[in-house]
């Protein structure tokens, strides 16, 4: 089974990535490859951030074994993780390079798990750096285009997990990851609950068309986090989903 | 040993059922006690099926469904050790010892008995392996009853039933057709009797089929199954939450199903569990 993991531009999908990997870690951990060298692929030092991921490049595809410790005890996944550059969603882009973008596609149609990063919206961020962020009604259009997206060029999908990414900038991330957190003895919240949680309070403007994909078609999931690279419980809980479905 | 396969449409939970099943075979289960039976999971794939129940339905999420691609050959094989002992302590009766194999195929075969023009080769490999003589029997799971479905679910278990006269099963395969998620309200109070109260009532046509075929009525039964079951006995509200077309566990602590042994005991050994 194969995870893609996508969003747009600058949604913060490689850090994300590059900070589950860290030796700091929880419930999930990733075996291979190391922090380290993930670091030094993905890091720029000297902008100390995240190298945005070169457009120009193939679509590439990362293999990661990650090791979750769910209720029934430790599970190694091995993800494919299709680390593709923001811009592939651009229609220009998908003119221009029409074989990378028939690449990509032709692994998305393949792949079971696909991890949606969005960014906040402006209405849920502090006005002095809500205007690097799309409107509310920018973000709810982009969204339904996500749906045309899952219903149209993913269909061997069975779960879409959505991650409202840098919770740090509109929300308690303590606060929310105590309440959240998973307990592989005992959570307070189960699956259903959290989901609940977040669609109700973070993904309200789009309940409705988030409802509707797992009510279209038959086996498909939809799960919402919110996540943060300063929270590593609220960066593992997509993946300890995920991993309860993926574990071999 | 009893070799039984599980057919019914999509979403009528025969993957939840087994995953039922294995979870409560788990040893770590050993507080629970399902009447005087032990339960074992006797292979990988029936273990990894009690980790997912663990993991996903105790933790409020649900299964996915079990998928046509790459047809019978990477199915997974669900093996069950059961040991049935004597409701009366009898120190000279030893408890009876009963490997059961199951599979559970994919919802489209079945729904494509219902429409043959959807009927494909690949469908036809299930079918054909359901039929092969070392099957002892099948059960056949329905959760659809209101008014209309019956049609629709006659035509099918018609079909299987010509299908299975094709294959020259129709004197010697057992036939367990059981109401799947009879946590429902309208349901639960036919558990009983579920030939008279739900059969009869609900699915007046797909009784006939049966009873009018050439199966023997030895070789066909009525089962009420619930696989979530009820909150508990004072409290008969469905243990069950519908998204869309999944369900969960709506109080995993609570979990305590309703009926899940019989029709696989009764397709192994063609004998009642009345006795136990």
């Amino acid at each position: 089974m194969g995870i893609v993991y996508i969003g747009d531009r600058s949604v913060g999908k490689t850090h994300l990535a590059m900070e589950l990997a860290n030796p700091k870690n929880e419930h999930v951990k990733v075996l291979s490859p190391d922090y380290e060298a993930l670091k030094g692929m993905l890091f720029d030092d000297t902008t100390a951030s995240v190298k945005p991921t070169d457009a120009a490049r193939e679509v590439d595809l990362r293999p990661l074994e990650i090791q979750a410790k769910l209720a029934s005890g430790l599970k190694s996944i091995e993800v494919k993780w299709v680390d593709t550059p923001g811009e592939v969603w651009r229609e220009h882009w998908q003119k221009d390079n029409p074989d990378k973008w028939h690449k990509f596609a032709d692994t998305v149609r393949k792949s079971e798990g696909i991890l949606l990063v969005l960014n906040p919206h402006r209405s849920l961020l502090p006005t002095s750096i809500a205007s690097e962020y799309p409107t509310q009604e920018q973000w709810c259009k982009r969204f339904q285009r996500w749906i045309d997206f899952f219903r149209y060029d993913c269909p061997k999908a069975k779960h879409i997990v959505l991650c409202l990414n840098k919770a740090d900038l509109f929300c308690k991330v303590e606060q929310e990851a105590a309440k959240l957190a998973f307990h592989p003895n005992g959570s307070e919240m189960t699956w259903r609950n959290r989901h609940i949680y977040v669609l109700q309070k973070y993904f309200h403007p789009i309940q409705q068309p988030i409802e509707q994909i797992g009510q279209s078609t038959t086996g498909l999931s939809v799960q919402c986090f919110i996540t943060s690279i300063h929270s590593r419980s609220l960066l593992e809980l997509p993946w300890i989903y995920l991993a309860n479905y993926l574990a071999r | 040993m009893g070799n039984i396969r599980i057919i019914g449409e999509r979403g009528v939970g025969k993957t939840t059922y087994l995953a039922a099943l294995a979870y409560w075979s788990d040893k770590r289960r050993k507080g629970k006690k399902v009447r005087n039976i032990k339960l074992q999971a006797l292979n990988d794939d029936t273990r990894e099926l009690a980790e997912k129940a663990e993991n996903i339905l105790l933790e409020g999420a649900s299964l996915e469904p079990t998928g046509l691609t790459g047809g019978i050959d990477l199915l997974p094989f669900y093996s069950f050790g059961l040991e049935v002992k004597p409701w009366f302590q009898n120190p000279f009766q030893k408890p009876e010892l009963i490997n059961v194999a199951v599979r559970d195929y994919p919802g489209e075969v079945f729904e494509s008995l219902a429409d043959t023009s959807a009927f494909r080769p690949i469908h036809q490999e299930f079918i054909d392996e359901c039929l092969v003589k070392d099957i002892d029997g099948c059960l056949i799971l329905l959760s659809e009853w209101e008014q209309g479905n019956d049609k629709r679910t006659s035509r099918a278990i018609g079909k299987f039933i010509e299908l299975m006269d094709k294959n020259d099963r129709i004197r010697d395969l057992r036939l367990a057709i059981a109401i799947s998620k009879c946590e429902r309200g309208e349901l639960w109070s036919g558990r009983l009797e579920p030939d008279v109260d739900l059969f009869e009532r609900h699915l007046p046509q797909t009784k006939a089929v049966l009873e009018e075929s050439p199966i023997p009525a030895k070789n066909r039964r009525f089962y009420a199954i619930s696989t979530f079951g009820v909150l508990s006995r004072t409290d008969p509200r469905p243990n069950r939450i519908y998204i869309g077309k999944n369900s969960i566990l709506r109080e995993p602590k609570k979990w305590q199903p309703h009926g899940l042994l019989d029709p696989l005991y009764w397709l192994s050994k063609g004998k009642g569990m009345g006795y136990v």
